[in-house]
């Protein structure tokens, strides 16, 4: 294959770079350091002309980026976890100043208790907040999206910006092929920003985001914000067929594999997705009709496109790489909810949870997953959520108990 | 039911006397709600309050739109568009306005439709006080005596929101007899009950997208503090008695909007286009070199650049 071995990390900062951002806030957290580290050194040696600030936090530097692009800057940042809820406040600020800017997550777990290992929890309670959401599955895919994200966030049917995420570990610090796209290309697809109506400036004082104070105004906005971001649907698919016919890959808001005849489908995003690829092999070498479904845009949520994918399957299975504690899986309630108008939906919805943490998700489970999809679609009846954790993990779990008993502090 | 709505400046009282109307009103066995409504600036900036009283379950909620009675804490509120203190006016609705003016004069000087009384809380209360002190137990007391409710629960109610506001009990006494008097000297206007017409179907609207310019949240309130003049917040200003102050920079500490500045000679300077007269200095000061003046008989009256 074609390119380089780089990490996700290192494929996010040359998405930033090729995109020829000129404003660059940053605050570190593993597993999101390298990216800014990278982004430093690039500024710092010239490689690259933006202007990067190390900031106080990750809430100062969600403010700066969202300030820094309702200048008409092109703003990059880049954070995780504990980093994004820490910016959490500012992120529907952001939104709501309808600036493009690109905010890359690199997933990993919420404490407590602490793992640097990946789930979904941090970049899923941000979709409310009116940023666009990608989810890569691969290290190119990561550098492809920040491109296409800018084009589409920067789009005059949009102005909002995205959040693309990539996971912990299993993407950040992963080294595979990328092929760095060429800048005049680049350049082609992703024209500068030359914003119609963002001229924020210290020299005219002007109050950005100000108190609307009632219902009237605030739903208006509130809905102008929905409509852009349905609108991205559209803004998506051309942006995915000029960068098909200028690079030569394609990516659409979800991804299917194996999906002509399947009868149950299996429904995943990120980067484990590529392990359910190779379970959808095994259990078709096993003469099993499965197919996958990877959601890769989440906001907006690509609805007509998932109702396209799964109609008329005998049952569906997702895979949650999260959990909402007193719910279950949070993506399986969108499907679910989705599909329910549609008079030919699936006869039964699996809800699995998995992957919590960066917890491998073995073989075996992808096994056990396939034929309770498989029961569930013969008795036309759902289950779930089903937990993936084994009696093995769970001796394991039991004998880290001891030790942990033995060393408390209190006996 | 019938509908009152409050409107003053934060810190005049308003809100605790729309609080007022609903005890006397729940202690006479009437049902009653009463909600505040203010924005992100506090003393001095408009704020209203809704009170909703009646024999029947009150089923509505949050600020009054068609108010049976309007009772106005500053006259100069009126003139003030963001306070909108007509909203919602008929000819049915009786007004009430804290001023110096007669009723027939207040009416035609602030051209108001509706059947218009006047008083002058803010000098009784000044009387009673001797200082500017907020006129919550006035406004009440208005309110209530225009509403048909008893001095008893009047006195109740003052004394309850105010114990609970943690005024000391000689301070509550005098207001309850500041209210006793405003309760007896306003004049009557009977205030009229809400007649229950049954809501037509509101046709729904869904808006279409509009470009960033028009859709996206940016109000272009061209503008930032230095620029929002809000001098014409104050009911009172300070005002230096240069030769009782010592210098000791106090008020300048205290002043919550960093409107006083410290000449080279350590005598404070207030710029008087955003002084918004909350009258922390005043209070603060150790020689009582500020003192609070009435914004439109003493030290002058400020208008808008
Ligand atoms: S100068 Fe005094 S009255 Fe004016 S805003 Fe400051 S503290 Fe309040
Ligand atoms: S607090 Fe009073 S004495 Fe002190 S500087 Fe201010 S005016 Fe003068």
């Amino acid at each position: 294959m074609a390119g380089e071995m780089m990490t996700g990390n290192l494929a996010a900062a040359w998405g930033a770079r090729l995109a020829g951002v000129d404003y660059i806030p940053a605050f570190p957290i593993t597993p999101q350091t390298e990216i800014v580290e990278a982004l430093a050194e690039w500024c710092d040696c010239g490689a690259m002309p933006a202007r990067f600030v190390m900031m106080d936090s990750e809430h100062s530097m969600m403010t700066a980026a969202g300030a820094g692009a309702a200048t008409g800057a092109r703003v990059f940042t880049a954070t995780s976890s504990q980093g994004l809820l820490h910016a959490f406040e500012v992120l529907y600020s952001v939104a709501g100043w309808r600036v493009p800017l690109v905010l890359v997550n690199v997933s990993r777990a919420l404490a407590a208790p602490i793992t640097l290992e990946p789930d979904h929890n941090d970049v899923l309670a941000a979709r409310d907040a009116g940023f666009l959401q990608i989810h890569a599955e691969t290290c190119q895919e990561v550098l492809d999206s920040i491109l296409m994200a800018y084009r589409i966030a920067e789009d005059e049917r949009v102005m909002l910006p995205v959040l693309v995420n990539l996971d912990g570990f299993y993407l950040s610090f992963t080294r595979e092929p990328v092929i760095v796209p060429d800048p005049e290309k680049v350049a082609a697809f992703l024209p500068p920003f030359r914003p119609a109506h963002l001229g924020f400036k210290a020299s005219a004082p002007h109050a950005l985001g100000v108190a609307v104070l009632g219902g009237t105004p605030y739903t208006y906005f509130r809905h102008q914000m929905h409509l852009a971001a349905m609108n991205a649907l559209q803004v998506h698919r051309e942006a995915a067929a000029d960068f098909e016919r200028l690079f030569g890959r394609r990516y659409d808001v979800v991804e299917g594999y194996r999906l002509d005849d399947a009868e149950d489908v299996l429904v995943m995003s990120n980067a484990f997705a590529t392990k359910g690829r190779a379970a959808v092999d095994a259990a078709r070498a096993k003469g099993r009709r499965v197919g996958l479904l990877r959601l890769r845009v989440i906001r907006p949520w690509p609805a007509e496109a998932i109702v396209a994918a799964l109609r008329g399957r005998r049952a569906v299975g997702v895979l949650d790489q999260n959990l909402a504690p007193g719910l279950g899986g949070i993506l399986v309630q969108e499907i679910a909810a989705t599909l329910y108008h549609d008079p030919e939906r699936p006869k039964a919805i699996c809800s699995f949870i998995g992957g919590l943490g960066g917890k491998n998700i073995h073989e075996g489970e992808f096994d056990a997953i396939v034929a309770r999809m498989e029961q569930a679609g013969k008795a036309g009846r759902g289950e779930g959520p089903v937990l993936l954790y084994t009696e093995a993990e769970h001796r394991e779990m039991a004998q880290l108990q001891v030790l942990a008993s033995a060393s408390r502090a209190d006996r | 039911m019938r509908s009152i709505r409050f409107h003053g400046r934060g810190g005049q009282g308003a809100k605790t006397a729309s609080r007022i109307v609903g005890t006397a009103a729940f202690l006479e066995g009437l049902t009653a709600q009463d909600s505040p409504l203010y924005g992100a600036e506090r003393r001095g900036a408009p704020v209203s309050a809704s009170t909703r009283i009646g024999r029947e379950p009150i089923r509505e909620r949050g600020l009054i739109l068609q108010p049976d009675l309007i009772i106005i804490a500053d006259e100069s509120l009126i003139d003030d568009s963001s306070a909108r203190v007509l909203d919602g006016l008929s000819e049915r609705t009786a007004v009430f306005v804290n001023t110096a003016l007669g009723s027939e004069q207040a009416r035609d000087r602030f051209r108001i439709p509706g059947r218009v009384t006047a008083l002058d809380l803010t000098d009784m209360t000044l009387r009673q006080f001797g200082k500017p002190v907020a006129l919550s137990a006035p406004l009440g007391a208005v309110a209530c005596r225009l509403l048909g409710l008893k001095a008893e629960s009047l006195r109740a109610a003052v004394a309850g929101e105010l114990a609970d506001l943690g005024l000391p009990e000689a301070v509550i006494e005098r207001n309850l007899a500041l209210a006793a008097s405003c309760y007896e000297s306003v004049p009557l206007v009977p205030v009229e009950e809400t007649a229950g017409a049954m809501p037509a179907p509101v046709p729904l609207w869904t808006p279409v997208y509009e470009p960033p310019t028009v859709g996206s949240a940016r109000i272009s309130a061209s503008a930032n503090s230095p620029l929002h003049e809000t001098g014409g917040w104050r009911t009172f200003r300070p005002v230096l008695v240069p030769d009782k102050c010592n210098g000791c920079w106090l008020c300048f500490v205290y002043c919550p909007d960093g409107v006083i500045s410290m000449t080279k000679d350590d005598l404070p300077l207030i710029d008087y286009d955003h002084c918004k007269g909350c009258q922390i200095c005043v209070q603060e000061c150790p020689t009582k070199a500020l003192v609070a003046e009435r914004e439109q008989e003493g030290a002058g009256t400020w208008r808008a650049k």
